[in-house]
C-alpha cells in the first residue's frame, strides 16, 4: 500500500465530520482509519453484489460503503467506550445477502423482488415485494395479465414512465423512476416536530422499536449496543415478515431486543400502545404516517406533549404530501436516488448496487439521529427517508457532470485488485431473538403498565 | 340504483364525499356501485348529492374494500364520508397486505 493516505483515503472522515455537523454536535469528529472508498466497498462485499450475474462485479462511483462505515464510527464517538469494538458500518450492508445467499444478478435485484424494466420513454424499478402485490397490477395495466415478471415486462413496455410511476404509487406499489441524483443533495435527515427538552433525562433510554425487515430493526440493534434497552412490537396480525426468512439475519438483527406483540385490531390493544409509547424515551417507527394516525397515534402532537421524546421516522420519501404516501423498499429507494442511473452512465447499462442498499444505510443514519437527539435531551420528531439518505451520500463531494463520474469511476478502478473484492460475510447472532409477545408480562411490569 | 361496468383500474368517486376508489378486481356484466346512499361517478364526471344522515361510515385512504367472495375489490385513492356498497350490500375492509418476508 502507499505510504501517504490519498485524499480519497479520507472522505468516510469527511464524512463522518459532516454527519456531526449537521446534527450541531460540538464533538470532535472521529479518526477513521484511512480506506480508499473503492477498497471499503470491494472488502465488504458490496462491490461482489453489483453487476451482472455472468460478468464482473462492478464499482459503483458513489462512497456508498465509505459512508456506512463514517456514520457508525459518528454514532462510535456518542456512545459508551468499545460498543462497536470491531464492527466496520460497510460490514452491516450486506450481512444479510450473506446470510439469504444473494448474488448479483443484473437489472434483478439480489433478493430477486425488484427489477428494472423499461417503458416506452426510461426505466423504472418495480418491487413486488409482498405476494399481494402482483394482485394489483391489473388496476396498474387496466388489464388482466399473467401473474409473472415476462408479462410486466411486456405490459410496462407499452406504457410512459411517469404513467407507471404515477399510478404504481397510487395503488401502494414501491416503484420508482431511474433518475440521476439530484444537484443538490437532501438533508439526510429533518426534524419535523421539536422535543421539549426533559430535565431529567433516564440514564439507560427505553427504545420502542415498531418498525420491521430491515432499516428500523437495524437502528434498534444499534442502539441496543449503545446501551439502550429495546422493545420490539409487533401486531399479533402482521408480525414482523423478516420472521419468515432465515433465522440468522432476523436473531442478527432482534437479538437481545425484548418482543411485544399486541393486536392493534382492539381498543385494548391500541391503548396499551398507546401507553408502551408514553413510556419510550426513543420510538422507531417506519409506516407511512397515516398508518399511525389510523391507529390513533399522532407522532407530530407526542412529541410536542412528552419533553425528552424521540420519534425516528422511518419512511420511503419522507413525511409530505404526496410522497408521504409512496412506499419503498431498499432496492428501489436505491434507484430513486439515483444508484442505477450512476451505473448506466459510467457502465453503459443500469443495474442494482448491492442488496436492498438504502435498508441498511438508512438504518444506520437513523441510529446516528436517534442517539444523538436523545443525548441532546430530546431530538423530536426526526425523518429519516430511505430515498433522501441515499441522495445525501450520492451527493457528498460528488463530481458535478458526467465527465467527472466517468473519471472517478475510472481512479476508483485504478486502486482495486481482483483479489479486493471479497463475497459478503455476515456475523454470528450472540443469540436466538425472542418470539412475539415472548416478553409482554415482563415488560408491562418493568414499564408500569398494568396487563 | 344504475349499473355500470368495472374494469380493473378504473376510477369512480362519491357523489356526496371526497372518497375517491380505483378498482382492483371485478366481476364481469354490469353492476351497482354506491357511496353514501348514491351511485359513485365514473372518471371525471361531476355530481351532486348529500350524504344521509344515517351514513356514518367512511372510506380511509389505502384501505382495500371487498364484498363478501371478494370477487370485487376497490382500493381507496381518497378518503372521504360515505359507506361504499355493491349491488345493495356494504363492502367490507379487506385484512392488511401481510408484511414481505424480505424486500
Amino acid at each position: 500500500m502507499s505510504a501517504r493516505p490519498t485524499d480519497d483515503d479520507r472522505l468516510a472522515s469527511r464524512y463522518a465530520a459532516a454527519l456531526l455537523q449537521s446534527l450541531d454536535l460540538a464533538v470532535p469528529a472521529p479518526a477513521l482509519a484511512p480506506l480508499h472508498p473503492a477498497l471499503a466497498a470491494a472488502a465488504c462485499g458490496l462491490q461482489a453484489l453489483t453487476g451482472e450475474s455472468d460478468g464482473p462485479a462492478l464499482i459503483c462511483p458513489a462512497p456508498l460503503a465509505a459512508a456506512a462505515d463514517a456514520a457508525l464510527a459518528a454514532l462510535a464517538t456518542l456512545a459508551p467506550e468499545g460498543a462497536f469494538e470491531g464492527l466496520a458500518g460497510r460490514d452491516l450492508l450486506t450481512e444479510r445477502a450473506a446470510v439469504f445467499g444473494h448474488a448479483r444478478r443484473g437489472a434483478v435485484s439480489p433478493g430477486g423482488s425488484c427489477r428494472l424494466l423499461a417503458t416506452g420513454d426510461g426505466a423504472v424499478a418495480l418491487n413486488l415485494a409482498r405476494d399481494d402485490d402482483w394482485s394489483l397490477l391489473p388496476a396498474l395495466f387496466e388489464r388482466d395479465l399473467d401473474a409473472d415478471w415476462p408479462a410486466v415486462t411486456r405490459a410496462v413496455s407499452g406504457l410512459r414512465m411517469h404513467d407507471v410511476v404515477e399510478r404504481g404509487r397510487e395503488l401502494g406499489l414501491a416503484v420508482a423512476p431511474v433518475v440521476p441524483p439530484p444537484s443538490q443533495p437532501p438533508p439526510w435527515v429533518r426534524t419535523v416536530a421539536s422535543a421539549r427538552p426533559d430535565p431529567r433525562p433516564a440514564p439507560r433510554p427505553r427504545v420502542l422499536d415498531l418498525s420491521s425487515l430491515w432499516a428500523g430493526p437495524l437502528c434498534g440493534h444499534l442502539l441496543q449496543r449503545c446501551g439502550a434497552e429495546v422493545v420490539k412490537l409487533e401486531g399479533l396480525q402482521r408480525p414482523d415478515g423478516a420472521r419468515r426468512g432465515p433465522a440468522a439475519f432476523f436473531d442478527l438483527m432482534n437479538a437481545g431486543k425484548r418482543c411485544v406483540a399486541l393486536d392493534f385490531g382492539s381498543p385494548g390493544g391500541r391503548r396499551q400502545l398507546a401507553a408502551l409509547i408514553a413510556r419510550a424515551d426513543i420510538v422507531i417507527e417506519a409506516s407511512r404516517p397515516r398508518a399511525l394516525r389510523q391507529l390513533g397515534i399522532d407522532a407530530e402532537a407526542l412529541v410536542r406533549e412528552r419533553p425528552g421524546l424521540t420519534w425516528i421516522s422511518l419512511t420511503g420519501y419522507g413525511r409530505e404530501a404526496p410522497a408521504a404516501q409512496w412506499v419503498a423498499y431498499g432496492d428501489d429507494a436505491g434507484v430513486a436516488g439515483g444508484l442505477a442511473y450512476l451505473m448506466r452512465q459510467v457502465h453503459g447499462h443500469a443495474c442494482f448496487v448491492g442488496d436492498a442498499i438504502a435498508d441498511p444505510l438508512a438504518g444506520l443514519h437513523a441510529a446516528l439521529a436517534a442517539w444523538a437527539g436523545w443525548r441532546a435531551g430530546g431530538g423530536g420528531l426526526l425523518s429519516v427517508s430511505l430515498v433522501d439518505v441515499i441522495r445525501h451520500v450520492v451527493g457528498f463531494e460528488a463530481p458535478t457532470n458526467a465527465d467527472g463520474w466517468h473519471r472517478r469511476a475510472r481512479d476508483w478502478a485504478a486502486v482495486l485488485t481482483s483479489v479486493n473484492v471479497r463475497p459478503p460475510q455476515a456475523r454470528s447472532a450472540s443469540a436466538r431473538a425472542a418470539a412475539p409477545g415472548d416478553d409482554n408480562a415482563h415488560v408491562f411490569a418493568d414499564w408500569g403498565l398494568a396487563c | 340504483m344504475a349499473k355500470t361496468a368495472l374494469k380493473p383500474g378504473g376510477r369512480f368517486k362519491s357523489a356526496v364525499s371526497d372518497a375517491q376508489v380505483m378498482v382492483v378486481k371485478a366481476p364481469a356484466g354490469e353492476h351497482e356501485l354506491g357511496c353514501g346512499g348514491t351511485d359513485m361517478l365514473a372518471g371525471n364526471a361531476e355530481g351532486s348529492g348529500s350524504l344521509p344522515a344515517d351514513d356514518t361510515g367512511e372510506v380511509l385512504i389505502g384501505k382495500r374494500y371487498v364484498n363478501a367472495d371478494e370477487s370485487l375489490e376497490l382500493l381507496c385513492t381518497k378518503g372521504g364520508k360515505g359507506t361504499l356498497v355493491f349491488n345493495g350490500t356494504p363492502l367490507e375492509i379487506k385484512q392488511a397486505k401481510q408484511l414481505p418476508s424480505s424486500d
